[in-house]
């Protein structure tokens, strides 16, 4: 029995490594995702950082001398050409007037809110000029003799338990949600070229016509399937561990850092999830009638982990998806990264799931390859 | 009562408060006594500081008082606090901060520090410990006087020396210390222990005002624990606190000197410096008794108006150019007897109010006092202030009994460790000059000056990207200092509510007197 399966399983995963081409892409994604991800991130980056100078114009800056050197030091600058933000600062012609007498003196930010990439940019020159009306408040009341303090009756003192490891937020789902989906990605090809594929190169009958059960079958290309997508997974983290260290996340304030201990988690949880990705996708190749009509059903199939781990990478998901295969592992793994704590009912019932359904497909194909329809794409 | 006293003490000798101060340096026996670094990795739990939300990691360990008889019983705790790097490349460094004052506690200051050193957090830790005495780590403070109290003081009809030595006397009773084992010198060991407990193998010091000082004192002590040094605001180990008196009447020109440049303010203040000559001596005659509004209760609370007082007032004032600007106006108004602006301006002092008493005299009195000589006294009272503080220290000394720091502790630092040092040039504590005195042996230093900055340059302007060049670099040679001479000095207040037109600009903005609307 054990000798059987092995020698299926030998045979698989010989089958499976004779086609390097798909062998290849699938770890085209293993490899290519991550360094994307690192060039979409640093150019990303450039938008978010706002360190450094931001040019807008200023009109009519000789109304408010002392305001327009107060920004300038925090390098908000009016400037000319490229370079210049589409924002317009416009100080009222009766500014210093008004300063001087006591009365709010106008000062108009005229901009575009709905215009993404300004956002950054619109809420640092409202920062600042908060800032420039604390600081004139301040001095205005020390020079009635009152203290400044009394304008903040209330201290508020907020204390952030978030660490540079688990701000990463965004980010950090993106990352996991491209590390989880390599199981499945990685898969594709081997699934359809071994189900689908094998039968249209008649091979499969020839199978099925020793004394061996379907089951037996099944579970043995499965296998093959998954050590494959393990692989995939292994290159992912790799990969992903060098081009995420590359990116400067510092400079925003977080860290993302994949480490061994990390790796090995994934590796981990994620064993269960290549079982599930390969014995769906057998299945649902199983169930095509042609190769073509395999490629375009598990393409479609796949959509449901993708969107699975998507509405948990942006936090959109209902309380109950957290039970689910895909997303409780995902979860697991940000908060791995985070530090924070694993949800450990959630990914020991995932995991549970996640070998059930795998369980199901397998069967399911075992059966699908009792049946003449199935076994000869009629 | 008592402890009204001390608060005047403070006040009375402000150069020792808020500020750059000094450290002497013991004894080289200590280095052998260091904590063993056998001693487990202290345990360390969250913990926040001030106007900081980011987590830090807080602890402390134990550590002998008695630097040179580590046997006897007397031990302290001395606490630390580690804000971790947001991307760790450097795991076994950290930039360690050392607080001014002298007294001023680490932990008190994170914000400012973290402000200082954010660009340098981004690959290291942020160390902070508060030196013994200070903070968390056996604070060393007596009651001082409030607000109201403190204006009822008529500094020119009481024996000023007698009170002195009267609340000293209450204070050394009340602690029950000897502050010979609170100097720069002793403190310099706890720092080392912190660092090997924690398991750092280089630091990076950035040392603000008094810091400076216990950083240099830290690199003579353990030249090997040191990959770089920033000094901001810098105390040399051969210059006495008593300079701090014309260093503070220097900068106080410069306000004005900016001022007759300002046709706003030369134009509303034309006699501004005569002004403040007739007030001063005004004032050095008699006591002006008024009534004036407490500044947070709003009561009418009774002021008694001295030299003493003004002259406390403009000094704290002198360390923000936000304060600077209002000087000229303050000024005039209490010369027409108009008090209010000046009781803002006394509000700016209060930062000095949580320095520990202790570690600050241990370092005047242990460090500085025993290097006074008759040529320095005459020099340091020719100003207002170096003469008060002098007059202060003396009488405060007598009590406390402070040993004297080994005489070799005035010997400039002599070091090849990569050194910034940083200056404001209208700096009222520690000048420019203070900076050269400091650097004379360092043979791989830069001194950069930001010409408008006041005390603690990383606080002001573009500083805290160039310390953190500097520190990855571990060079100050290829840092572009063009940002630090950036415009930092306010317009100067004509009224209570800002800086007036010029009268070309009233010109062009006729008032209208036709409004629409009022919502008053």
């Amino acid at each position: 029995m054990m000798n059987l399966f092995r020698t299926l399983f030998r045979k698989e995963l010989l089958d499976a490594s004779r086609d390097k081409r798909s062998v290849m892409a699938g770890l085209y994604y293993s490899v290519g995702t991550p360094l994307l991800m690192c060039l979409l991130f640093s150019v990303l980056f450039k938008q978010l950082s706002s360190s450094d100078e931001l040019l807008i114009s200023i009109d009519n800056a000789d109304a408010a001398p002392a305001l327009v050197q107060y920004l300038a030091n925090k390098d908000i600058r009016h400037g000319e050409g490229d370079d210049v933000k589409a924002i317009r600062l416009v100080f009222s012609t009766d500014f210093q007037q008004h300063m001087q007498q006591g009365r709010p003196a106008t000062v108009i930010i005229d901009t575009d809110r709905a215009n993404d990439q300004l956002q950054t940019a619109i809420r640092r020159l409202e920062r600042e000029l908060g800032r420039y009306n604390s600081d004139i408040a301040t001095l205005r009341l020390m020079a009635r003799g009152i203290d400044p303090q009394l304008m903040q009756p209330v201290d508020v003192q907020l204390q952030d338990q978030a660490t540079p490891d688990s701000r990463g937020g965004t980010f950090l789902a993106i990352a996991t949600l491209s590390i989880i989906l390599t199981l499945f990605y990685a898969a594709m090809n081997l699934a359809i070229d071994t189900s689908a594929g094998e039968r249209e190169r008649n091979s499969l009958t020839l199978l099925l016509s020793q004394p061996l059960n379907s089951l037996q079958l099944v579970l043995a290309k499965i296998t093959a399937i998954a050590c494959f997508s393990m692989l995939g997974l292994l290159v992912i983290l790799l990969v992903s561990k060098f081009a995420y260290g590359m990116v400067p996340w510092q400079q925003l304030g977080f860290n993302i850092s994949l480490n061994a201990d990390f790796m090995l988690f994934t590796l981990l949880i994620g064993l269960p999830l290549a079982l599930l990705s390969a014995s769906l996708q057998v299945m649902v190749s199983f169930v095509a009638k042609s190769f073509k009509e395999a490629q375009t059903y598990v393409t479609m199939a796949l959509l449901v982990p993708a969107g699975l781990s998507m509405v948990t990478a942006y936090n959109i998901a209902p309380d109950y998806l957290q039970w689910l295969p895909i997303a409780a592992q995902q979860q697991a793994m940000i908060a791995y990264l985070k530090g924070s704590t694993i949800a450990m009912p959630q990914l020991l019932v995932s995991g549970l799931l996640t070998l059930a359904i795998f369980a199901g497909c397998s069967y399911a194909s075992s059966r699908l390859l009792k049946s003449e329809k199935v076994v000869f794409g009629l | 009562m008592n402890t009204l006293k001390l608060k005047y003490l403070c006040a009375a000798w402000p150069l020792v408060a808020a500020t750059a101060l000094l450290m002497p340096a013991a004894a080289s026996a200590q280095q052998t006594k260091l904590i063993t670094p056998q001693q487990a990795k202290p345990a360390l739990t969250p913990c926040y500081a001030k106007n900081l939300t980011d987590r830090m990691l807080c602890g402390s360990i134990r550590r002998p008082l008695h630097a040179n008889a580590p046997t006897q019983d007397a031990s302290i705790d001395i606490h630390f606090a580690v804000l971790p790097a947001i991307n760790p490349l450097h795991p076994q460094e950290a930039v360690l901060g050392f607080a001014g004052g002298p007294g001023q506690a680490a932990f008190d200051a994170a914000a400012t520090f973290v402000h200082g050193l954010r660009y340098a957090r981004e690959s290291r830790d942020i160390l902070l410990v508060d030196q013994r005495g200070t903070g968390k780590s056996g604070l060393l403070q007596c009651d001082s006087l409030d607000l109201t109290s403190q204006f009822a003081l008529d500094e020119n009809n009481l024996d000023m020396a007698a009170i002195t030595r009267q609340e000293t006397a209450l204070c050394l009773d009340k602690l029950q210390v000897d502050l010979s084992h609170y100097t720069t010198v002793a403190a310099a060991a706890d720092f080392e222990a912190v660092r090997l407990a924690l398991g750092y193998q280089k630091l990076h010091l950035y040392g603000g005002s008094y810091g400076t000082r216990m950083a240099q004192e830290y690199m003579r002590q353990y030249p090997d624990a040191v990959l770089t040094a920033t000094l901001d605001g810098v105390v040399p180990f051969n210059q006495s606190f008593g300079a701090m008196g014309a260093a503070s009447d220097a900068s106080l020109e410069a306000v004005y000197t900016y001022c007759d440049a300002s046709p706003e303010c030369r134009q509303q203040f034309p006699d501004a410096r005569a002004q403040l000559q007739q007030l001063q001596q005004r004032l050095t005659a008699q006591t002006i008794s008024t009534t004036v509004r407490h500044p947070r209760t709003y009561e009418l609370i009774e002021l008694k108006l001295t030299r003493a007082k003004l002259q406390q007032a403009l000094r704290f004032a002198l360390y923000s150019n936000r304060y600077r600007a209002m000087i000229p106006m303050v000024v005039e108004q209490a010369s027409q007897g108009d008090y209010s602006a000046l009781v803002g301006l006394m509000l700016a002092q209060d930062f000095a109010a949580d320095l520990s008493i202790g570690v600050n005299f241990a370092v005047v009195c242990g460090e500085d006092r025993p290097f006074w000589t008759a040529q320095s006294q005459a020099e340091f009272t020719k100003s207002y202030l170096g003469h008060s503080w002098l007059q202060g220290a003396e009488a405060s000394c007598n009590v406390w009994q402070v040993k004297p720091v080994a005489a070799d502790y005035t010997v400039p630092l002599q070091t090849d460790t990569p050194v910034l040092l940083l200056s404001g040039g209208l700096d009222p504590a520690t000048p420019p000059g203070w900076a050269e005195l400091a650097m004379a042996q360092m043979s791989n230093a830069r001194h950069l000056i930001a010409p408008h900055a006041t005390h603690i340059v990383a606080s002001q302007t573009c500083a805290p990207k160039l310390i953190s060049q500097f520190i990855n670099q571990q060079s100050a040679s290829t840092l572009d200092d063009n940002c630090l001479k950036q415009e930092l000095r306010h317009p100067f207040l004509t009224n209570a509510n800002g800086t007036a037109m010029t009268a070309a600009a009233a010109l062009q903005i006729s008032p209208v007197s036709t409004p629409i609307s009022d919502q008053e």
